[in-house]
């Protein structure tokens, strides 16, 4: 007699470990490369030059750096999980097994971007030791987390949506320097200036205007309001364009699934 | 209630901007079959189950795997299928075994140990079990497809040209597995360019040409019905110049004449009126499927 299959959440929870599975296996170079980046940014920006900074709200500079950092590494880590699993799939052509498989473009947009989530979360996560322990170090107690549920939902939300512009711009993608070269000249620069490192209020009136078309600016005031229980940005406004960025990201993903070619380079 | 016909596929076109590769093509398979569907290359073979897989969207047409349409209940069209692609395939980061576990999983089975350890054992694959496919050679690669494509136990199987590029030793091992997985009551589409591979297999074959199905048939009738019989005589001196319809060559002694593979050659020499005795020598040769083949494509065979 056949076994019976479930064909709902055993493809979705064999895929959702498939995506796991393969940033664990490379663990070193997923997860310490970022822990070591982010100490760096910690120890140059947060504590050489945080001295000569004052913020207007008088917060000391490493805080107000730290939900940068973090959210930061959760956009970038859930990008690079999803877009580098389809990327590697086209490029050794298992993308194809996705499409032949009976798993639906729903289970594979979810298992991929909650995959990606998890690693940023992860990396996130470290990030955000990282800064505890110079936060401690440097100014002598830890960083308290001012709204824990707020800064959940940015993380969630940000990390969904990079997760699924990962899929989309690596369905796009047909070589891997067209890939390394999104992540280069338009993510990096949007997240640098979406307010990691400096608040926009320190901005020249024309960037700052400029500055609120870039979805990164509501992730990342977003998580700082989470973390510091302030930010550049009133937190339903993030709220409320962080979840349009999600819903716009979705449908992308959901589209290039559909429509996209999962046959190899 | 009459078992569903595990692929049915009615007035299939495939096109590729304004090149049509599959040209209104229908066929259905008998529950049990195996099914071949030859062409030489660019005939569109590869195109045709792309379109059942879904890697490739139909340009019109209708494939339906058991009753289910392939566009509207893709899932449960996918689960019956088991697809072997003509391109290897390699996998980055996992082993043999886990990409098996995946891909059962993909399918539904979260425990299927049992079965891919047998699959891996049939496919002479165990002891490799552990290795990433990059280590594996272009034999292995081929048997581990074959693995991800019966993890789930399909009812269907679709070999897109299982044996292209494979010695001729796993060839007939993996003949041999074709045969006994048929035996299971597993029904198999495969696609060829190896005549020898069809004939062997195949209980009916179409041949696709530029994208059409030009011939439709069981294997042995299509072969008896289209090929032809060489026969080559030898006779003791030179002959004037023969006028016969079947008649392909004469150079001095050597007489050779292809005829339909129901023409006899006593029936043959009473129609030349050759003198018995002045035959020397006379072969025959069978025709085979290639010929057939050939005498439907023309010249057209890359
Ligand atoms: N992705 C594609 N884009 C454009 N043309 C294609 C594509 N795939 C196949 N073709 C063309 O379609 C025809 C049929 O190809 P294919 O189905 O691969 O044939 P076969 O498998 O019988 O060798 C060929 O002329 C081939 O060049
Ligand atoms: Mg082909």
């Amino acid at each position: 007699m056949k076994k019976t299959s479930d064909l709902t959440w055993t493809p979705f929870f064999s895929l959702y470990k498939r995506e796991l599975n393969r940033f664990l296996k490379v663990i070193f170079q997923t997860v310490f490369t970022p822990l070591i980046t982010a100490s760096l940014y910690l120890l140059i920006f947060g504590v050489s030059l945080g001295k000569s900074i004052t913020l207007s709200s008088g917060l000391s500079y490493l805080s107000f750096l730290i939900p940068g950092l973090v959210m930061m590494s959760v956009l970038n880590n859930s990008f690079q999980n999803s877009s580098s699993s389809v990327v590697s799939g086209k490029f050794s052509g298992d993308l194809e097994d996705l499409r032949v498989v009976p798993l639906s473009v729903s289970q594979i947009l979810w298992a991929m971007s909650i995959g990606g989530l998890t690693r940023g979360f992860m990396v996130g996560s470290i990030t955000f030791f990282v800064g505890q322990v110079f936060h401690y170090v440097v100014i002598g107690e830890l960083l308290s987390v001012e709204q824990p549920l707020v800064l959940l939902f940015f993380l969630i939300i940000g990390g969904l949506s990079f997760a699924q512009l990962g899929i989309a711009v690596a369905f796009w993608a047909k070589t891997f320097d067209q890939m390394s070269a999104v992540g280069a000249f338009v993510l990096t620069p949007l997240i640098y200036l979406g307010g990691v490192f400096f608040s926009i209020e320190s901005l020249h009136p024309f960037w700052k205007s400029l500055s609120y078309f870039n979805p990164m600016l509501y992730f990342i005031n977003g998580v700082r309001y989470g973390l510091l229980g302030q930010s550049d940005v009133e937190p339903w406004m993030a709220a409320g364009i962080s979840l349009l960025a999600l819903c716009g990201f979705y449908f992308l993903a959901r589209f290039v699934l559909k429509k996209g070619h999962y046959s190899r380079w | 209630m009459e078992k569903k016909s595990p692929l049915k596929i009615e007035n299939l076109v495939k096109k590729y901007g304004a090149f049509t590769a599959v040209d209104s093509v229908s066929f259905e398979m008998k529950p049990g079959e195996i099914f071949g569907l030859l062409g030489p290359n660019g005939a569109g073979k590869t195109s045709i189950i792309s379109c059942i897989v879904t890697l490739q969207e139909q340009t019109s047409g209708r494939i339906e795997v058991f009753g289910h349409d392939c566009q509207k209940e893709t899932k449960l069209a996918k689960a019956a299928i088991g697809f072997v692609p003509q391109e290897l395939i390699n996998h980055g980061y996992f082993s043999v075994e886990e990409i098996l576990h995946f891909h059962s999983g993909y399918y539904g089975r979260s425990n299927n140990t049992e079965r891919i350890h047998y699959l891996l054992d049939k496919l002479a694959l165990f002891e490799h079990k552990d290795k990433k496919v990059k280590a594996l050679s272009g034999g292995m690669k081929r048997r581990l497809l074959i693995a991800k494509a019966l993890v789930h136990e399909p009812e269907l199987l679709l070999l897109d040209e299982p044996t292209a590029g494979v010695d001729i030793e796993l060839r007939t091992s993996l003949w041999d597995f074709v045969e006994e997985l048929r035996k299971d009551g597993l029904s198999i589409l495969l696609t060829t360019h190896y005549l020898e591979e069809a004939e062997e297999l195949c209980d009916r074959v179409g041949i696709l040409q530029r994208g059409q199905l030009k011939k439709i048939g069981p294997t042995a009738e299509l072969i008896k019905e289209l090929t032809q019989r060489e026969i080559m005589i030898k006779v003791s001196r030179e002959l004037e110049s023969i006028q016969h319809a079947h008649l392909i060559e004469q150079e001095g002694q050597h007489l050779k004449f292809r005829v339909p593979s129901d023409k006899g050659v006593g029936d043959l020499i009473n129609d030349l009126g050759l003198d018995l005795n002045l035959v020397m020598d006379l072969s025959i040769k069978e025709g085979s499927l290639e010929d057939a083949f050939l005498s439907i494509l023309g010249g057209d065979v890359q």
